[in-house]
């Protein structure tokens, strides 16, 4: 029932994202504009120089990418309690372990597809893909949709509201993100500035995707894998959670009924 | 804790049982103590004004909220301890559509299917097996949005049969649908009750609630009534009439002083009583001190039983028709918004 119920909540996810495919390629304006424009902007005075600047924040901006899709997938959670086909699905015998994994997975998956449309224009920022470069980017990527997709799901589940939902999530995502050293070098950020990147998942998932690419890397790779896997572990478990409370609504601790008179 | 294995559901097995269901939302008691049984098979109707506990109840048996005290069990399946059985077992159309709008039907019924466990060519056999039964084949491929009102409630009905349930809860199913949509709705759901599947649902519509084998008239989070609708309608005995007078208060104490109880309604309206309304209603006519707009005599219905019982009226049965048609009030009307 487990796997089952994963696969149908993820089903369901992708048909609707399909209806929305217009969106992978609305969701390459924000990257292109860090890439070529930021990017170009900012690298033509960087002491780094423009084709090298271009370079180093591509991983960056595939990581915002990765990120501002996974939790725009984790939305409709919000959306969906109200009205709509999740109803449907909550009074179902679908574990509610499998609702929150389901959702993970789908906005995992969602945001690697966006990763997958961006990928294409690493050459034209300068970085031309070679096959083992490819490969272990695509590791990166996969673990960073995750990590973001349970970060979105569990912070989601909380809310009831899509109004405040977009503006939480922009005051986590966008420090988080101006935070990770996507857009500079974090050795020569300012110490508080690096002992914040430490404790920030978006920091490890960047710095895993440059390595990739640049073989550069702040964080031990180590590290950094056993970071995110530790911060997928925790999310999804909190995601958990909080499906499993929705389950008694607000009677704490409802009565077990005697039935044997 | 409940004993799973002393109760199989069978046959003896009531469909639902409810036992001392008391549900508190904070301070507020939206149940006060709520007892009865469906038999299976039965169709079974839960009558009452907004806010009387009707939602609350349903969303107890329907597993989504537990109740505070007491404990209730569908088809021999403890709602808060057996929940995954219950569900299993159970169908249930909400008030709000529950379906995806912008995927089309069959998507909707294969991937309730899905849910429910089935592979996925199965659930693809059972959607199209549905969709032809309840006559939305030719709509199966558009997406739900751009069918009609009555054949997306269908649909609701559809995706609640997929898992061929043995029980279908219904909650104002048809809230919202013209005569002729709401007909061809619980014509189906007739079908379905014919064949063995036990229905419970919620309503206002009095002549949707006059379908049910026995009906719960529930107000103010108790079960004030339970019985048949000839039963209930019997309690009042003789029939009813009521008056329209240019001065409704003076016949009102004129009636009151020739010893006949009008009763305390709320309406723009009087409303009597009485063992043999046609026979004293040109006794009325002639000795009432005020002009008579207009008089009525009938049967009494499942309204007038509430108002007696409660000495409330419904809500919303005063033009059913103006109800029915196009844009209701949709599925807020404070239901369901409780914490």
């Amino acid at each position: 029932m487990m796997l089952r119920g994963i696969w149908a909540i993820v089903v369901l996810d992708m048909k609707r994202f399909w209806l929305e495919k217009a969106r992978l390629v609305a969701g390459l304006a924000q990257p292109l504009l860090y890439l070529f424009v930021l990017g170009k902007g900012i690298g033509a005075s960087s002491q780094m120089g423009g084709a090298d600047y271009q370079r180093f924040i591509f991983p960056g901006v595939l990581a915002l990418s990765l990120l501002f899709t996974a939790t725009f997938g984790a939305i409709t959670i919000v959306f969906d309690r109200q009205v709509g086909f999740f109803k449907a699905v909550l009074v179902s015998p679908v574990p509610r372990a499998a609702i929150a994994l389901g959702k993970i997975s789908s906005g995992a998956l969602q945001a690697a597809l966006q990763g997958l449309v961006v990928l294409p224009f690493a050459p034209l920022a300068g970085l031309p893909l070679g096959l083992g470069e490819t490969i272990a980017l695509f590791g990166g990527i996969a673990l960073a949709s995750v990590t973001f997709s349970a970060l979105g799901v569990a912070v989601a589940a909380r809310f009831t509201s899509t109004t405040v939902f977009p503006i939480v999530s922009n005051a986590v995502l966008l420090p988080m993100f101006f935070l990770s050293g996507a857009l500079y070098p974090l050795s020569g950020a300012p110490r508080w500035m690096q002992i914040a990147a430490h404790l920030d998942p978006v920091a490890y998932a960047v710095d895993l995707m440059r390595g990739a690419l640049l073989d550069k890397f702040f964080f031990s790779p180590w590290l950094s894998l056993g970071v995110l896997a530790a911060v997928i572990a925790l999310l999804t478990w909190l995601a958990v959670l909080v499906f499993r409370r929705g389950e008694d609504d607000s009677s704490l601790g409802a009565t077990q009924f005697n039935w044997r008179r | 804790m409940p004993s799973a294995s002393a109760t199989p559901a069978s046959a003896a097995t009531p469909a639902v049982e409810v036992r001392g269901v008391v549900k508190r939302y904070g301070a507020v008691e939206a149940l006060r103590g709520i007892d009865l049984t469906v038999n299976t098979g039965e169709m079974f109707a839960l009558l009452g004004p907004n806010g009387a506990g009707k939602t609350t109840l349903f969303s107890i048996l329907a597993t989504l909220r537990a109740p505070t005290e007491g404990g209730a069990r569908v088809l021999g399946h403890d709602v808060v301890a057996e929940r995954d059985a219950v569900r299993r077992a159970m169908g249930i159309v909400f008030q709000e559509p529950a379906i995806e709008q912008r995927l089309s039907g069959r998507d909707n019924l294969l991937l309730m299917g899905l849910l429910y466990g089935l592979p996925t060519a199965a659930a693809r056999r059972r959607a199209d097996e549905i969709l032809g039964q309840l006559g939305l084949a030719e709509a199966a491929d558009r997406p739900a949005k751009t069918l009609s009102g009555g054949q997306r409630r269908k649909l609701e009905l559809a995706r609640a049969l997929v898992t061929d349930p043995k029980i279908l809860f219904l909650d104002e199913a048809t809230l919202g649908l013209d005569v002729d949509a709401r007909r061809g709705f619980w014509g189906h759901v007739r079908g379905l009750a014919a064949a063995g599947c036990t229905v419970f649902f919620t309503t206002h519509y009095m002549e949707e609630a006059e379908v049910a084998d026995r009906i719960a008239l529930i107000d103010q989070g108790r079960i004030v009534a339970l019985d048949t609708p000839r039963a209930l309608k019997a309690r009042l005995g003789g029939g009813v009439i009521r008056l329209k007078t240019d001065d409704d208060t003076r016949a009102r104490a004129w009636l009151v002083e020739k010893n006949f109880t009008p009763e305390a309604e709320a309406g723009a309206e009087l409303m009597l009583l009485h063992a043999d309304p046609a026979a004293v209603l040109p006794e009325l006519l002639r000795h009432l001190p005020v002009k008579v707009l207009r008089a009525e005599v009938k049967e009494p219905s499942l309204e007038d039983v509430f108002l007696k019982l409660t000495g409330r009226k419904l809500a919303g049965d005063e033009a059913p028709a103006a109800l029915g048609a196009g844009g209701a009030p949709g599925g807020g009307r404070g239901k369901g918004g409780r914490p």
